[in-house]
């Protein structure tokens, strides 16, 4: 049962992860409200990635723990996460580019129990991306980027999570794409779902959440309401070229 | 060389129909190797297990080797989940070498049970009702491959492990389904052949070979691929057989192996394809 108040609401504690012996988050605590939009900025390397990864199972951490809806995820598995109702939109979108978009979609239905209202589900989905429809039967790969972004939301929504992760969803978008998707994405959090957004844009992020996080070489270095974040003058300078610095990313890689 | 078009007819014919077993023989070794990245090398002692299933099913309890085939493929299937389970999968994340020399001490296991299987034995050959399952077969798992959710399941967990997982796909399960199914299929290749060749306990290796060639002539993982490819070969070593004798038709097998391999390394339907960038 959910403790009355937690529901949809994602804490993580004191988390330490990394690969192997490299330590990648140090420390890293962080919450996500019910019906929230948090952007989670910060460099190249971070670790943002890295933290999206220990909350939907994919890795598990060193120490800390990750709670949604009041229970412990922490050493559970992926499948069994996004079961309790967390979906990874994950950085390079990670569609399956041989299968059509059809089955992509279908495939983010996996995990579900009720197996009736996926169709239901589908046609909700395609009804905010229009475009899909007609790019049903048509393998993955074929897509535009921004195609390609809308599926793998999409195809995360036919999970029906409360809380959905997506990391960088404009990277390689032009302006209008993105500006589709975050409207869509504001659209989810007026229905109820909690958001992660890892976003290399970060005018664009703040714009759009209700909160940030700044995360640099593995700790939360900042944090506070969006708009407080956009006119802080280390966010300003750091990262929304206002001052010296560049926010180019040159390196930035998709897998 | 004496050119008869019936004779050149009858190679065609033989070879189409034998190119159907290939193909079976050699479904489940692509899946596997094209799904689980695993080249099984204990792929041709399922084939023999069933082959020899087959033949007791026969011979004592004279049940019709075409009926007995279910029966055949269902005892592999049993036999190769818990197999990939419980045992290939604690190497799965171990280099390619290990999954080798595992599946190769499995070959060599298996294979060491040969005293208590008998001698060679040739059943009334009905290789037109053979090559028609083989192409049923064929059929049925591309359908489960592309008409399924266990099939798109199976894909996915191919294309991208941990974006599978993503989606709450049980990869561990979705790929000893994968080990089982090819597993059940190769058990089906041996009954097939139990039904037109000789069968003998060694004969597995020959059957892993002739899976890897196929595999190198269609791409792997692919059903109309490894149907394509059996029929080729089937075709090439019954014209090698009719024109330069029958020692040469693993020699021209490995020849063209090798020069798939250098021409066109993804097989002749295979394709590999990633999003770019
Ligand atoms: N699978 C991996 N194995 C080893 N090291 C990794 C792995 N994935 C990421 N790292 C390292 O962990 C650190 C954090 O990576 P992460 O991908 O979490 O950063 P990020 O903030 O998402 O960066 P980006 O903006 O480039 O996506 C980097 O130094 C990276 O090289
Ligand atoms: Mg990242």
């Amino acid at each position: 049962m959910t403790p009355a108040g937690l529901e949809g609401v994602l804490r993580a504690e004191h988390l330490d992860a990394g690969y192997g012996s490299v330590q990648v988050l140090w420390d890293v605590s962080l919450e996500v409200r019910r019906g929230e939009v948090v952007a989670l900025i910060g460099p190249n390397g971070a670790g943002k990635s890295t933290l999206l990864r220990v909350v939907s199972g994919l890795l598990r951490p060193r120490r800390g723990a990750v709670t949604f809806d009041g229970r412990e995820i922490t050493r559970r598995t992926p499948e069994e996460i996004v079961r309790l109702g967390i979906a990874h939109v994950p950085q390079g979108r990670r569609l399956f580019p041989d299968l059509t978009v059809a089955e992509n979609l279908m495939l983010g239905a996996y995990a579900r129990a009720d197996r009736a209202q996926v169709a239901g589900d589908l046609d909700r989905v395609l009804a905010l991306f229009p475009v899909l429809r007609e790019r049903l039967a048509l393998p993955a790969i074929q897509l535009s980027g921004g195609e390609q972004q809308m599926a793998a939301l999409g195809r995360a929504l036919m999970a029906r999570p409360r809380l959905l992760l997506i990391d960088e969803p404009s990277l390689g978008l032009g302006p209008i794409v993105v500006q589709a998707l975050m409207e869509v994405i504001g659209d989810l959090r007026r229905g109820g779902t909690s958001v992660l957004l890892v976003e290399q844009d970060v005018g664009v992020a703040l714009a759009h959440a209700d909160r940030g996080y700044v995360l640099e070489t593995g700790r939360i270095t900042l944090t506070d309401r969006a708009e407080a974040l956009l006119g802080h003058a280390a966010i300003r300078a750091a990262y929304l070229g206002l001052a010296v610095g560049d926010v180019g990313r040159p390196g930035s890689q998709d897998r | 060389m004496i050119f008869n078009t019936d004779v050149a007819l009858q190679n065609a014919v033989n070879g189409l129909l034998i190119g159907g077993t290939y193909a079976t023989v050699s479904l489940g070794f692509s899946l596997v190797w094209g799904i689980l990245n695993i080249v099984n090398l204990a792929h041709g002692a399922f084939v023999m297990l069933g082959a020899y299933e087959t033949y007791w099913l026969f011979t004592l309890y004279h049940v019709d080797p075409l009926a007995s085939l279910p029966l055949t493929a269902a005892a592999l299937f049993a036999l190769g989940y818990p197999i990939q389970r419980y045992v290939i999968n604690l190497v799965i994340r171990a280099s390619f070498l290990v999954t080798f020399l595992l599946t190769f001490g499995l070959e060599l296991l298996i294979n060491s049970g040969r005293s208590l299987l008998l001698g060679p034995v040739v059943l009334p050959l009905v290789r037109v009702a053979t090559f028609a399952v083989a192409v049923a077969v064929a059929i049925l798992l591309h359908l489960l491959l592309t008409r399924t959710r266990l099939g798109s399941a199976i894909r996915a967990t191919a294309s991208d492990q941990e974006a599978a997982r993503l989606m709450g796909i049980p990869i561990a399960h979705v790929y000893a389904l994968t080990f089982g199914i090819a597993a059940a299929t190769a058990a089906i290749a041996g009954g097939l052949i139990s039904l037109s060749f000789p069968i003998y306990p060694a004969m597995d290796a020959g059957y892993t070979f002739i899976g890897f060639v196929v595999c190198a002539l269609g791409g792997l993982g692919s059903v109309p691929g490894a149907l394509l490819g059996g029929v080729i070969l089937g075709l090439l070593q019954t014209y090698t057989a009719a024109w330069l004798g029958p020692n040469y038709d693993n020699l021209v097998a490995f020849a063209v192996l090798i020069l798939i391999l250098l021409l066109r390394p993804a097989g002749l339907l295979g394709r590999v394809q990633r999003f770019r960038g």
